[in-house]
């Protein structure tokens, strides 16, 4: 999902830094109303969550192993604002520090991953659960916010590989960044994430939120906001 | 170049092979997780130490160095012929060369990261399939064209060379790209960086937020390493792939959990030393004439490569 330098036209990447850069404004505005000081800590400390979550290697059915974005159970336990700060820095420490994911594609990488699979995680969860707190639907909830999320982030990063042909192309045709048009760009993104990568994020978001239910409840912002509102 | 950094940090853990024998597997997810924590340690010192040395990048100023980067990872996506990458990548080069970088460690991660996102990734794209150009290569030859859907499947399959020349632009883009940025990382001390955005404007919230984040990040990777390597020692042999997800989902939780209460005794720390609303992170020294020079130079060569 982390995309490289080099793949994404300045045609692309610079608008999708300009749209990161307004849910980033818009996401800080939010919780300095909401959390005061204490923001600036509460913050760092769900950003460096966000960078641990990926850390653990989880055993998936069928033998094998494979880790999580983590961004829909962080939308689920900090709520999709909070999601937004916290997996953006988390994505920008690993682009500068790590070198994993491109630092002209930051802004593609914040807007897949810290801003569309949050927001769409959290209105899954929401929209399937409704006003229900039975065990089995708040499970099915939370794995197809994991599954959903991370497919839609695929489709929307597939989106972005294959305008790449269409926008930016030399004067012979050929095209100058990601070579891959839409017919195979979209398909290859959503496929791999449908059958594979959005069941581990999918089982990952509903291990955590089932371990969260039982043991620490008051913790999911989800449920508590879901409940102050009734 | 001289490595102060421990051997026990720069080792890798033991690998386990996975098996699957009857829904059981080995504790193989256990060594990654284990190998992946002490990866982010090791990289964070490694770079810390690198970044500290008494040479002359180092000792250029971090607005020049990360200015310097923004500018160049621009060039490197603007240019869209091999010989201006070829170019870019000699230079950043010679410049890991001046700054007494270990060029072997420096470039094997360079090279395995451009091998997987860039080269990996754009290999098939070479194929006639998707760029359609002059065959150089055939390697398939099927009895007749085939038509699926909107997809189109010619009788010789193989590769082109307008897809070998757009494979290789992507591989070296992605290679400068990288090579600059872990350069200037190389070169530089994370809290020279943070001082060199903030006299780039980027909110002292904002930078706030990254510099505990990327402090604490190291904090709890130790931490996730020690729960690991626990785990790893009270185990005997095999365990069931329900306990491990169980296990996994605990840990996460743990995390969390001490996550939010680290927070709240940073707070009361940052509250005590005299912490308000008004956040303010203390600017950078001022440039001397070794960082002008060096800016000037580091912009002039950048203009060459830009209009070449």
């Amino acid at each position: 999902m982390h995309i490289p330098d080099g793949y994404l036209s300045p045609q692309t990447y610079v608008p999708l830094y300009l749209v990161s850069f307004v849910f980033w404004s818009t996401a800080l505005k939010k919780m300095k109303k909401n959390l005061s000081i204490k923001h600036i800590p509460y913050l760092a400390m769900a950003s460096a969550f966000s960078f641990l979550i990926m850390m653990f290697n989880i055993p998936i059915p069928g033998g094998t192993t494979g880790h999580a974005v983590g961004s829909g159970i962080i939308a689920i336990l900090l709520g999709p604002w909070t999601a937004v700060i916290a997996v953006s820095v988390s994505l920008i420490i690993q682009a500068i520090v790590f070198g994993d994911g491109g630092i002209t594609a930051i802004g593609a990488n914040c807007f897949n991953m810290a801003v569309v699979m949050p927001f769409i995680s959290y209105w899954v969860f929401n929209i399937v659960r409704g006003r229900s707190l039975d065990a089995k639907r708040l499970s099915i909830s939370a794995f197809l916010s994991g599954y959903i999320g991370l497919t839609l982030a695929a489709l929307i990063t597939g989106v972005e590989f294959g305008i790449q042909p269409l926008i930016a192309t030399g004067v012979d045709g050929r095209a100058l960044y990601s070579p891959y048009p839409m017919s195979v760009a979209l398909p290859a993104m959503v496929f791999e994430h449908m059958l594979f990568f959005g069941v581990i994020e999918g089982i990952v978001t509903f291990l955590l939120f089932k371990y969260f239910a039982k043991h620490e409840y008051d913790m999911i912002y989800a449920l508590s906001k879901r409940e102050a509102n009734k | 170049m001289k490595n102060n950094v421990p051997a026990f940090l720069l080792s890798r853990p033991s690998y386990e092979p996975r098996n699957f024998d009857k829904g059981r597997l080995k504790t193989s997810f256990i060594e990654k997780g284990i190998h992946h924590a002490a990866q982010i340690i090791q990289t964070g010192y490694v770079n810390w130490e690198t970044a500290s040395k008494d040479d002359f990048f180092q000792g250029i100023d971090a607005r020049v160095k990360v200015i310097f980067l923004l500018f160049y990872i621009i060039i490197v996506s603007l240019k869209n012929d091999l010989i201006s990458e070829v170019l870019i990548g000699v230079f950043v080069f010679i410049l890991s060369i001046v700054a007494s970088l270990n060029i072997f460690s420096f470039y094997k991660r360079v090279i395995f990261f451009s091998f997987i996102f860039g080269f990996l990734a754009a290999a098939p794209s070479a194929l006639n399939i998707i760029t359609k150009g002059h065959i150089i290569l055939p390697l398939f030859h099927l009895s007749s064209a085939h038509h699926l859907w909107i997809y189109q499947i010619p009788q010789e399959i193989g590769l082109t060379k307008e897809g070998i020349y757009g494979v290789s632009m992507l591989t070296l883009r992605c290679m400068n790209s990288l090579s600059i940025s872990l350069f200037v990382l190389n070169t530089t001390t994370f809290p020279d960086i943070i001082k060199a955005l903030k006299a780039m404007l980027v909110t002292d919230a904002f930078l706030m937020v990254i510099t505990l984040s990327y402090k604490y990040i190291f904090i709890f990777a130790k931490i996730v390493e020690d729960m690991h390597l626990a785990k790893k020692s009270r185990l005997v042999g095999q365990m069931s792939a329900v306990d491990g997800r169980r296990w996994a989902a605990g840990r996460i939780a743990f995390m969390f959990k001490k996550t939010t209460l680290r927070c709240e005794e940073i707070m009361k720390a940052m509250l005590s030393r005299g912490f308000s609303d008004n956040i303010k992170i203390y600017g950078a020294r001022k440039l001397c004439l070794k960082d002008w020079t060096s800016g000037a130079i580091l912009l002039l060569i950048g203009m060459i490569f830009l209009y070449i």
